[in-house]
């Protein structure tokens, strides 16, 4: 938080920042009250971050955005000024990131997010993470649980509810990713229609989130890694990657835990485990494979809880 | 010691009793002990039927068995409503027949067998007669209904998180369900796990002529459709020495109660996980013993089979071929292949040409789950 003085009145400048993400290590539908629901595990991205500042106004309701195509993260700052119901009354929202648009790392997710928490902040209050949920569903009907930063859990985009705690934070991960489209335009996300699950694998989701349960809680990369990989196998029939049998191939050679994909966008990822002794051989490797591949541009994060 | 958590009352029998126990019996060996298993895929059938809209509360279930299944759809159907008839033959003990009755269910015995299929068939025969009698009906199908396997999520779920990766899974083979939908399952994060299925002979689940059969609950005399022989990679056929010995085995050394079917799978399951000692081994026991009392756990009945001290194998002959497996315990590396895939590979290979099936030791049941 930080104070600026303006005339007499004491104004406070909101800020805050949220990270981007690099899609799912599980997507489906999970029964949970009974009901069948849309849900996510989602992966953070460290590398791209969205940072917002909140300017409130005594004078002005409503809020001004400087990028006035950032649409949903204006309505966000006001559905956040709204839900707050004073004394702040509107003000100038402000947006960096460098998060590529439409490729799966949750650009406008990530600005949403910090846009709700920089007006919290200058209001001198901070959401938990549900109302940060609640809220970003609203200002754009789905949300990734970028809300959740490092914990673990089963989140309903559609409904902006965690539907479970998986039992501690993700462990960290090393992730080499990469873009799976030819020209790298990415997906528009909310365009795609939801996917159609048989019987078949609205049921498989049940053991899939079993062994991602038990992954988190015992700190098992490689079972992690087999999940991420059994969720895109699944989406191949909703959301094709090209090359997907080539990209196992290479999950298989270089050793890599597991093959992760945005399940609604072109980002891929290689996950490994970090503490592994030879893991900059292994990421070595796995880059000159996907180079062959003719995936020249691919980039390399860790995730930390 | 801190108390543990209790969860909620469940809401009945059925919910608090559905899923197994998965219990450890060895360093790489673990069971998943059921106190019957087949209540699992008939909550679930007739879970699935009523989203469909296929059951409303006056429709008839009918159902052909003669075994765990009737008791699990009739322990559904009298909580939920449902009047059932389930269509069985002389094989169903009295003491099956009088839960059965006790729970609302109408049991019809076929006492002659068909031609051709035996009883299975003679029962499938009268099933479709009963469709006419009863025009508001549901038939659970356990043979062909694709809900009997996908009713095993449940478990696969149980085993990804209490036990993590398995490298080998066993089960006895009867609708084909339970092994091979779990395996499905549990293939998706660990598409390379191995499914070895448990028959006896003779049985034509796995390409032998079928015939009588001396332990219950093992072995068909047809092939059910649910059957998915391309998830097999291996096959075994037990003798009932073998069944018999290693049931009782795994309740004098372990306390668990349970029925012949489990002693089969128990007796391959640890076999397997002595031989592959890295490999954590995962072998399901669909039932718990009470049956029988009188047959398995009764010494005399054994000693009236020759099944009490006589040869028992301690290992598996290999064979390559499904009608070399008759008689004692026998195993098939089934290699994920078709059922007409394995018996063409079986006919091409040069050697010994099937022998016809002979009839097994005296036999007074032919027993089908």
């Amino acid at each position: 938080m930080t104070t600026a003085p303006s005339g007499t009145a004491v104004r406070i400048r909101g800020t805050h920042q949220s990270v981007g993400h690099h899609g799912e290590i599980l997507q489906g539908v999970f029964e949970s009250d009974g009901r069948l629901r849309r849900a996510l595990i989602t992966l953070p991205c460290p590398l791209y971050e969205s940072h917002a500042v909140f300017e409130p106004s005594d004078t002005s309701t409503g809020v001004t955005v400087l990028d006035p195509w950032r649409t949903k993260a204006g309505r966000a700052a006001e559905l956040a000024l709204r839900t707050l119901g004073g004394p702040l009354t509107g003000g100038t929202l402000g947006l960096t990131s460098n998060i590529p648009p439409s490729r799966g790392f949750g650009s406008s997710t990530a600005d949403v997010v910090a846009a709700i928490g920089a007006v919290y902040d200058a209001a001198g209050h901070r959401p938990s993470p549900a109302q940060y949920a609640a809220l970003a569903v609203a200002a754009e009907t789905a949300s990734d649980a970028l809300m959740y930063a490092h914990r673990a859990v089963l989140f309903a985009h559609r409904e902006g509810e965690v539907i479970e705690e998986l039992g501690g934070p993700l462990m960290p991960l090393a992730v080499v990713g990469f873009g799976t489209s030819e020209d790298s335009t990415g997906t528009d996300t909310l365009a795609l229609p939801p996917a159609r699950y048989s019987v078949w694998e609205i049921e498989a989701f049940r053991p899939l989130l079993g062994a991602a349960r038990r992954a988190v809680r015992t700190g098992d990369v490689a079972l992690l890694g087999r999940v991420a990989t059994a969720s895109a196998r699944l989406n191949q029939r909703h959301l094709p990657v090209p090359g997907l049998t080539e990209l196992l191939r290479i999950t298989e050679a270089v050793g890599a835990a597991g093959l992760q994909v945005a399940h609604s966008g072109d980002v891929a990822g290689l996950l490994f485990d970090p503490d592994l002794p030879d893991l900059a051989t292994r990421t070595d490797h796995a880059r000159k494979r996907l180079a062959d591949l003719g995936i020249g541009d691919s980039w390399y994060f860790t995730t930390k809880n | 010691m801190r108390s543990p958590t209790l969860p909620a009352a469940s809401d009945s029998v059925v919910e608090a009793t559905v899923l197994p126990r998965l219990i450890r019996l060895g360093p790489n060996l673990c069971v998943a002990a059921f106190t019957l298993m087949k209540l699992l895929p008939a909550r679930f059938m007739l879970d699935r039927a009523e989203q469909r809209g296929e059951l409303a509360p006056d429709t008839t279930v009918l159902e052909t068995s003669s075994g765990t299944f009737a008791l699990g759809l009739a322990m559904v159907c009298r909580l939920r409503g449902y009047p059932l008839v389930i269509v069985g033959d002389p094989a169903i003990d009295p003491a099956l027949r009088r839960r059965l009755g006790e729970l609302g269910a109408r049991v019809e015995i076929c006492t002659e067998p068909s031609p051709r299929g035996g009883f299975q068939q003679a029962r499938l025969d009268r099933l479709e007669e009963l469709r006419a009698v009863y025009p508001n009906h549901y038939v659970p199908g356990q043979y062909d209904n694709p809900d009997n396997p996908n009713a095993y999520a449940a478990v696969a779920e149980q085993i990804a998180e209490t036990i993590g990766a398995v490298d080998c899974l066993v089960g006895p083979v009867g609708s084909g369900g339970s092994t091979g939908g779990t395996a499905a399952f549990l293939r998706l994060p660990q598409p390379h796990m191995r499914l070895i299925g448990v028959d006896t002979s003779p049985s034509a689940i796995f390409g032998q002529t079928d015939g009588p059969r001396i332990v219950r609950g093992l072995g068909n005399s047809l092939v059910p459709p649910n059957v998915s022989h391309a998830a097999y990679d291996e096959v075994h056929w037990t003798g009932p020495a073998e069944v018999v010995r290693a049931t009782r085995e795994l309740h004098a050394r372990h306390a668990l109660y349970m029925g012949p079917t489990s002693g089969a799978s128990f007796l391959v399951a640890r076999w397997y996980a002595e031989r592959n000692p890295d490999a954590q081994v995962v072998a399901f026991l669909p039932d718990e013993g009470h049956r029988y009392q009188d047959s398995v756990y009764r010494d005399e009945w054994l000693a009236e089979r020759g099944l009490l001290d006589g040869p028992a194998a301690t290992v598996p002959r290999t064979v390559t071929d499904p009608g070399d497996a008759v008689g004692g315990w026998a195993r098939m590396e089934w290699r994920r292949r078709s059922l007409d895939d394995a018996l063409r590979g079986a006919a091409a290979r040069p050697g010994p040409v099937p022998v016809p099936v002979p009839a097994p030791v005296s036999v007074s049941v032919s027993g089908e789950q």
